[in-house]
C-alpha cells in the first residue's frame, strides 16, 4: 500500500481521500485519528499528523475541539473535482499514447470504452486483477 | 549522593559477585585446609595460607569491575565519578563484612583450639599479634589493596593497551630493583627488616592502605578519560 | 512535529584517532520529540557520534550541548539519555533480570510493565546468564533497556543486529506504539534504511565521518526517479539533469536522476516510451552517497 518514491504524508492523505470518494467515509463522519493511521500503516505519528493537517488545510477535514477530525461537508465534491482534473493527465494521456502505438484512433477508443463499460462488474474486476 | 548509593545497590543486585563467591571461596578453602590438617599426623600447630583465597578473588573482582561493570554503567548513563565511588564503596562494604567473618572465625578457632586439630586457618599469630581489631584491619586492607590493584591493571590495559600495562608493571619492577640496589649500597638491609618487624602486620597493612589510596586516586584520574 | 526546541546541538565536532579522522567537522541539531535516522555504512562514524553525544567518548574538537549543557560527567543531563550500544557489555554472570533491575534504578521513567511485555514479545530467557545468550537475545536485552527506559533522548545503535526479521518488526512496532503514547527524542542508527524509512521523520546521513544529508524524510522521498528504457532515449531525457546512478544491459539503460518530475516531464516520458520507477529511500541514499564519494575522488584527482 505504501509506495516508494512518494512523500508518505501525501499517501496517507490520499488514502483518507480515497475513502471519502468511494463513500466509505461519509461527510460529517469522524476521520481516523492520527494515531490510528500511524498504527495501521506502521509509520511515524508525526507523518500521519502532517497528512491530516494537509487535508484540514485543503478543507477536506475540519476539527471539532476536544473530539477530533471530521469530514467536511462538500469534501467529496471537492475531491472529485480535483481528481477529475488529474484523471486526464494520469490516465487518459498514457491511454492515448498506448493507443497510438497500437494504431487505435480516438473513435476506436470510444467504441472500446463503451464496450467494456457494458460488461458486468464481476468480470471487469477479474480482468483488472492482472 | 543518592546516585552513588544507587551504584552500590546496582553492584549488589547480583549478590553472587560481591557476597556469595567470596564466602564460597572462603568456605571451600577452609574445608580443604581442615582436610589437609586432619591428614597431617602431628599435634604441633599447623598453619596454612588458605585464608588468602577470597582475598585474591577481590583482585579478580577489581578487574571485572573495570572490564564489565564500567561499560554497563555507561549504558545506564552513570557518570564515571558516581560509578567509581559507588563501586569502591561496595568493595569497602564487602571487605568489611569479609574481615568480620575472618575475625569471628578466628574467635571460634581459638575457642575450639584449632578445630580440635590444632590447625589454624583464621587466627594466624603474626596477623593477630595486636589483637582482633588489628587482624580485621589487616584482612580489610589486603582485600581493598588487591581490589584496587585489579581495577587499576584493567584500567591501564583499557586505556593504554597491553603495551601500556606492561610498561607500567615493568617500570614498577625497575623501581623496586632500583630501591633494593640502593638499600644494598647503603647496607641497610638490617635496618629495613627491623623496620618491617616493628611495623608488624597491622603497620604494613596500614601502609598498604595508603598505597591503595594512591592507586585509587590515580585510577580515578585515568578513568575520567576512559571509554567503555 | 513539535517546533524548534533543540535538545542537542553539535558544532564542528571532530574526532581524530592518530591520523584517521573518524568524524570530521560535523554540525547538526536534534529537535525534541522526533525520531531521527542516523544512517550510513558500517564504519561511517555513527557509533562514534553517538558515543560522544553521551560522553562515553570524547571529541577532539568542537562543541556538543545536550539540553544546553555539556554532557561530560553531568548526571543531570546523562540521566535523561539512554545509549545502549551495538555490542554492549554486561556484568559477568548477570542474568537479564539483573540488568533490568539495574536499569530500573537509574532511569527515572523506567516502565516495568513495558519491559515485561517486551520480555514476553522477544521470548527472552530470563533464567539464562547474559553471556550465554544468543546474539539475537543479547540484542533484545539492549532493545528492552532502550525502550523501557523511556529516556527523553534514546539512542539505538543498530541494537537489532542479530534479531531476525520478525523480531525486528516487533521492535519497530513497539517503538512506534510507545513513541505515540510517550513522545520523546529517538535517534536510530541503521544501515537497513528501507526497514526504518517509515519510522523516521528526519534523515541524518553520515559518510566517512561527514554529514552528507540532514533533511525531513518526506522531502527526500520523492527527490529521485529511475528512468528505464532504450538507452539513447533515456540519455536524451536526462540531458541537463543530475544523474547519480547509471546501469545498462544491452541497449536498455536505467538511470537514477535527481529532481522531482513535473507533469510535463511525465508526458515526455510516456511519449518516448520510457518507464518511471520509484526510488526507495535506501537506493536514494546509497546512490547519492556513492555519487558524492565518486565526485570527491574525481575532484581530488583533478587537483593533483
Amino acid at each position: 500500500m505504501i509506495e516508494e518514491g512518494r512523500a508518505l504524508f501525501l499517501q496517507i492523505a490520499e488514502s483518507v481521500e480515497d475513502a471519502i470518494i468511494d463513500g466509505s467515509l461519509a461527510e460529517e463522519a469522524q476521520a481516523p485519528s492520527t494515531n490510528e493511521l500511524a498504527a495501521f500503516y506502521r509509520i511515524n505519528p508525526a507523518t500521519a499528523a502532517k497528512g491530516v493537517a494537509m487535508l484540514a488545510d485543503k478543507g477536506v477535514l475540519y476539527k471539532r475541539r476536544g473530539i477530533g477530525m471530521f469530514v467536511a461537508p462538500g469534501a467529496r465534491e471537492l475531491l472529485l473535482g480535483e481528481r477529475r482534473t488529474a484523471f486526464a493527465v494520469r490516465f487518459v494521456d498514457p491511454l492515448l499514447v498506448e493507443a497510438r502505438k497500437l494504431g487505435l484512433t480516438p473513435e476506436d477508443l470510444e467504441l472500446l470504452i463503451r464496450d467494456r463499460a457494458s460488461v458486468p462488474a464481476a468480470s471487469t474486476t477479474e480482468g483488472n486483477a492482472r | 549522593m543518592s546516585r552513588t548509593v544507587n551504584v552500590i545497590r546496582m553492584q549488589l543486585i547480583n549478590r553472587q559477585t560481591f557476597i556469595w563467591l567470596p564466602l564460597i571461596i572462603l568456605g571451600a578453602s577452609f574445608l580443604m585446609s581442615l582436610a589437609i590438617y586432619a591428614m597431617i599426623p602431628t599435634d604441633a600447630p599447623k598453619y596454612g595460607g588458605g585464608a588468602q583465597a577470597p582475598l585474591w578473588y577481590f583482585f579478580a573482582v577489581g578487574i571485572q569491575a573495570m572490564t564489565l561493570s564500567f561499560p554497563f554503567s555507561q549504558a545506564l548513563s552513570i557518570t564515571r565519578r558516581e560509578f567509581y565511588l559507588g563501586t569502591l564503596l561496595t568493595a569497602v562494604l564487602t571487605s568489611v563484612i569479609l574481615a568480620a567473618v575472618y575475625v569471628v572465625g578466628g574467635f571460634i578457632e581459638q575457642a575450639t583450639n584449632g578445630w580440635g586439630l590444632n590447625g589454624w586457618f583464621f587466627r594466624l599469630p603474626w596477623i593477630w599479634e595486636q589483637g582482633p581489631a588489628a587482624a580485621a584491619v589487616v584482612y580489610f586492607g589486603v582485600a581493598m589493596l588487591l581490589f584496587v590493584i585489579g581495577f587499576g591493571c584493567a584500567l591501564l590495559y583499557k586505556r593504554f593497551g597491553p603495551l601500556g600495562l606492561t610498561i607500567v608493571l615493568v617500570g614498577i619492577g625497575v623501581l623496586l630493583v632500583g630501591a633494593m640496589y640502593l638499600v644494598g649500597r647503603a647496607d641497610a638491609w638490617g635496618q629495613l627488616f627491623g623496620w618491617i618487624a616493628t611495623q608488624g602486620a597491622l603497620g604494613l597493612s596500614l601502609w598498604g592502605m595508603v598505597l591503595a589510596a594512591v592507586i585509587a586516586l590515580g585510577s580515578f584520574l585515568t578513568l575520567r578519560r576512559a571509554t567503555p | 512535529m513539535t517546533t524548534g526546541t533543540h535538545v542537542i546541538e553539535v558544532k564542528n565536532l571532530t574526532k581524530r584517532y592518530r591520523d584517521v579522522v573518524a568524524v570530521g567537522d560535523v554540525s547538526f541539531t536534534i529537535e525534541k520529540d522526533t525520531i531521527y535516522g542516523l544512517l550510513g555504512r558500517n564504519g561511517a562514524g555513527k557509533t562514534t557520534v553517538m558515543s560522544i553525544l553521551t560522553a562515553q567518548n570524547f571529541a577532539t574538537s568542537g562543541d556538543v550541548r545536550v539540553f544546553g549543557l555539556q554532557p561530560y560527567e553531568n548526571a543531570k543531563v546523562l540521566s535523561r539519555m539512554c545509549f545502549v550500544r551495538e555490542s554492549q557489555k554486561y556484568p559477568d554472570d548477570a542474568k537479564p533480570g539483573h540488568a533490568f533491575a539495574a536499569a530500573r534504578i537509574f532511569f527515572p521513567h523506567w516502565d516495568q510493565e513495558l519491559a515485561d511485555r517486551l520480555i514476553a514479545d522477544f521470548q527472552l530467557p530470563m533464567k539464562r546468564r547474559i553471556k550465554k545468550l544468543s546474539r539475537g537475545q543479547l540484542s533484545a536485552v539492549g532493545v528492552i533497556i532502550g525502550l523501557a527506559s523511556r529516556a527523553e533522548i534514546t539512542f539505538f545503535d543498530e541494537p537489532y543486529l542479530g534479531l531476525d526479521a520478525v523480531a525486528r518488526q516487533i521492535f519497530y512496532d513497539r517503538l512506534l506504539e510507545d513513541y505515540t503514547e510517550h513522545p520523546r527524542t529517538v535517534i536510530l542508527s541503521s544501515h537497513l534504511i528501507d526497514e526504518v524509512a517509515n519510522l523516521i521523520e528526519r534523515v541524518l546521513v553520515i559518510d566517512r565521518g561527514r554529514i552528507v544529508m540532514d533533511e525531513a524524510t518526506d522531502a527526500v522521498r520523492d527527490r529521485a526517479a529511475n528512468i528505464v528504457g532504450d538507452a539513447s532515449a533515456v540519455d536524451a531525457f536526462v540531458q541537463g539533469r543530475q544523474v547519480i546512478h547509471r546501469e545498462s544491459l544491452g541497449n536498455v539503460a536505467s538511470v537514477t536522476v535527481l529532481g522531482a518530475l513535473t507533469l510535463a516531464d511525465r508526458e515526455r516520458l510516456a511519449a518516448a516510451g520510457l518507464d518511471v520507477a520509484p526510488v526507495s529511500l535506501q537506493q536514494l541514499i546509497v546512490r547519492t552517497t556513492q555519487h558524492a564519494a565518486d565526485q570527491s575522488a574525481l575532484d581530488e584527482g583533478a587537483l593533483r
